[in-house]
């Protein structure tokens, strides 16, 4: 009896027994993203772990370095002509993964895949970034000009992420073979394989303009789940990780093979005040909901002091930031004597929502910090979905506050988290619903409508004076962003929070 | 027995219908899509997607056009991928069945040997230590057994990879992952039935006309004690499917339960409604099945 048992008992056991895969080879490089974009197509999704897959594959006319001032990549000069126009010098003798050369036809090609002229419905997710484009010209062999329905300020901005893709190949392979087996770029790696929601597999290409990458083989990995990414990084199945929240940065900075990276991003969080109805139809109020938030004590304790507090909503690292504009200071019993004297000196109840559940804690500190103060706060907390259609679809039925983050699409300029956020123009994000601010559409469209720079500073230094003045939104903190890294790998991570592997180079 | 199966199909038919109708309520109360697709986009364009995707129609109608469309096996297109649902979860389904399939395998070879020997030994140093187990692998959700066997397994004694499904190793642990789960009840269930069975006057009589033990246990006993254990793995096969879910995200295992949970983020309708509808099938007939087993295991149900 018990001997027919036993090698039935064992046989879990003897399951366990295969041996575990190899170890990373030493020119491979492992990356971790939560998921992969649905196309490896670069003009056809606008996610952010597609793009960081993109930039590696792909390049644009503009590089941004890690001190993040534009380089030159495939354009190696710039210039406006004048308010409407660009001229841009081509890179000679680049070639694509396909051996193609690099023409101006395939810049134009490129802009035209996306602008679609003519056409009634665009179907690249990225039409949006660059509608103001009304025309490329090819000049010369290596000149193209592009040209804007009004001045577009925000033009090389958007051409940081704009890759140039082969005409004569998309044209032959069809945009559905280019999304998925057939992508060809002139970047730093080439594809080799894509298995959806498991890895994209990229091998350095030899004829790289710049040259050819540390590591030859890039593997970019969809692991879901951070707890198993952490294990991954901790074993070596994987060599970077991004989005490392506080909580896991001491566990990861210890660890014998692993290494971590901060940096301060775009990011910024605020509370966005309902300005059409009390309490923050007054301006008193606002600014007691600012000082009420003692946001030094919520980057120490809840961002593991990965954080920066802010005057405004515009971040430090963005163009038009005015650091003469100071934070809202800490001051509970101002706050109080504010809000007495905007009419409610018995405190007053508001709703505050929320859908961004990573940043609960903080959200529901702010609401402490309010309530204390006497705006009593209800918190409540969403699901994104649900969240989406709450706030924007069903006009302003939520009030009065709500909590948000931005992180401007990584666009380094104050225009893109100053309109969103503010604008009211019916088209505009949620600006249109909660802030009645006199004279602010004014000025954001003045600091669109022309591209020269030191005016346009000049009126973000007025516009950020006067929301530091008016308080539409409880201004916080911008965060940090920061990765995992193995020590067998030297790489920083950059404020634009993209994984340019090219910079990435094997440890000693 | 025609009239028997054919009843069952009818049942089964309707509970797919109504698990398409409930999941399609549910998602349509969660949220406008078109705003997670597009968030800074212009109303002007939101609406163009959304009359593109067909969003803009009075739900019956839609859940109408879902059903028609449906029974052809056209969920429409993936919101998110862009390519058909219904494909997108057919790709996925062999990696979700092969893991359900392996973690059954793997349960039911601890549970019967396991099982029997406790009701046979009941009591003894194995019993005893089987049903403490029982407990604790009842108690401890999926989730948390998946990362600890990667603490243990991975972290700990470098045996195996942590996550993917490329190589044999790495299909060890979502397996082990997911028995541990069923393991225990399915143990249970074969001890708690083992015993009444083995009580019985009949099994007392074969062993009286001196039926070697092992064919008194395996061909007399097991058989009459195999109904309630075939009803619970039945049901069991509905939830592996369910922790499936949860251990595929765990894992980075590419299978349909993690396509669901992907979707459900990004409102990607089409892709959880065909999801959900294969997975109930799924359920459906394995307890179709189970309903025809026990026709033959115990032909007194027949009847009815």
């Amino acid at each position: 009896m018990k001997r027919w048992l036993t090698p039935l008992l064992l046989l879990p056991l003897l399951l366990a027994i295969v041996p575990a895969g190899d170890a990373q080879p030493k020119d491979t490089l492992t990356v971790a993203l939560v998921s992969h974009a649905p196309t490896l197509d670069p003009h056809m999704h606008f996610e952010r772990v597609g793009i960081l897959v993109n930039i590696n594959m792909f390049d644009s006319l503009l590089h941004r370095n890690t001190k993040l001032q534009y380089e030159p990549s495939l354009a190696t000069s710039w210039k406006a002509l004048n308010d409407t126009t660009w001229e841009f010098k081509l890179r000679k003798g680049v070639k694509f993964h396909n051996g193609d050369p690099l023409t101006a036809e395939d810049v134009k090609f490129s802009f035209e895949r996306v602008t679609e002229p003519g056409k009634e419905k665009k179907k690249s997710p990225q039409y949006g970034n660059i509608r103001a484009i009304k025309d490329v010209r090819i000049v010369d062999p290596e000149t193209i000009h592009v040209v804007t329905d009004k001045p577009f300020p925000l033009l090389l901005e958007r051409l940081v992420f704009f890759p140039i893709v082969p005409k004569k190949h998309i044209e032959k392979v069809g945009d559905e073979a280019f999304g998925t087996t057939a992508a060809v770029g002139t970047g730093p790696w080439k594809l080799v394989e894509w298995k959806r929601d498991q890895y994209i597999r990229l091998e350095s290409f030899d004829g790289h303009w710049r040259g050819k990458p540390a590591f030859k083989h890039l593997v970019i990995r969809a692991v879901p789940e951070v707890a198993t990414q952490i294990a991954e990084m901790k074993t070596g199945g994987v060599d970077l990780i991004r989005n490392v929240s506080a909580d896991l940065i001491p566990e990861l900075k210890s660890h014998p093979q692993t290494y971590v990276s901060s940096t301060p991003i775009l990011r910024v969080h605020y509370v966005e005040l309902d300005m059409r109805q009390p309490p923050f139809d007054k301006k008193l109020a606002r600014q007691a909901a600012n000082l009420a938030i003692d946001k030094q004590a919520i980057i120490q304790k809840l961002m593991g002091g990965l954080g920066q507090q802010t005057a405004t909503v515009v971040q430090p690292l963005a163009f038009g930031h005015d650091s003469e504009v100071t934070p809202f200071a800490y001051d509970p019993k101002k706050a109080k004597e504010l809000l007495a004297q905007a009419g409610f000196p018995n405190g007053v109840d508001i709703t505050a929502h929320s859908a961004f559940v990573e940043f609960r804690p903080v959200f529901e500190a702010v609401a402490q910090m309010l309530t204390d103060v006497g705006l009593r706060t209800n918190a409540r907390m969403w699901d994104p979905g649900p969240a989406w259609n709450k706030f924007f679809q069903t006009e302003g039925k939520a009030t009065n506050a709500a909590y948000g983050s931005w992180g401007n699409y990584s666009v380094f300029d104050a225009d893109a988290v100053l309109h969103p956020l503010f604008h009211t123009e019916p088209g505009g994000w949620i600006g249109k619903h909660y802030t009645r601010v006199e004279g602010l559409d004014k000025l954001i469209d003045e600091a669109r409508s022309t591209v020269d720079q030191p005016r346009r500073k000049r009126t973000y230094s007025q516009i950020q004076k006067l929301i530091r003045e008016e308080a539409p939104a409880i201004f916080l903190f911008t965060q940090y962003d920061t990765l995992a890294i193995s020590k067998k790998v030297e790489y920083a991570a950059r404020g634009d929070e993209w994984l340019w592997l090219f910079d990435a180079k094997p440890k000693k | 027995m025609t009239a028997f199966v054919v009843r069952r199909l009818v049942r089964l038919v309707v509970v797919v219908i109504g698990v398409s109708l409930v999941t399609f309520a549910i998602l349509h109360a969660s949220g406008d899509p078109v705003a997670l697709i597009m968030p800074e986009a212009p109303e002007a364009d939101r609406v163009v997607l959304r009359a593109t995707l067909g969003l803009h129609d009075p739900l019956p109608i839609q859940f109408a056009r879902f059903v028609r469309n449906a029974a052809t096996g056209n969920f429409g297109n993936s919101f998110f991928h862009r390519t058909p649902a219904f494909a997108l979860v057919i790709e996925r389904m062999p990696t979700t069945l092969l893991l359900t399939a392996l973690s059954m395998a793997l349960a039911m070879a601890i549970a019967l040997p396991v099982g029997i020997y406790g009701a046979i030994r009941r009591g003894g140093a194995v019993d005893q230590v089987a049903t403490g187990t029982v407990f604790l692998g009842q108690s401890m959700p999926v989730f948390w057994t998946g990362i600890m066997l990667i603490l243990l397994f991975s972290v700990q004694w470098r045996m195996l990879p942590v996550s993917g499904w490329d190589s044999w190793a790495s299909i060890v642990l979502p397996t082990l992952t997911l028995s541990t789960f069923t393991a225990p009840l399915l143990l249970r269930i074969v001890r708690s039935s083992m015993l009444d069975v083995v009580k019985l006057d009949y099994v007392r009589t074969a062993r009286a006309k001196g039926v070697s033990e092992w064919l008194v246990i395996l061909r007399h006993a097991l058989k009459n004690a195999a109904l309630p254990l075939v009803t619970v793995t039945g049901l069991q096969f509905g939830l592996l499917l369910g922790g499936a879910v949860i251990t595929e995200t765990v894992f980075a295992v590419p299978g349909v339960g993690r396509l669901i949970v992907g979707a459900i983020r990004q409102l990607d309708f089409p892709v959880v409604q065909a999801g959900v509808f294969m997975l109930a099938m799924i359920v459906v007939t394995v307890n179709f099945v189970v309903d025809l087993l026990y026709v033959y295991l115990n032909p007194q149900i027949r009847v009815r």
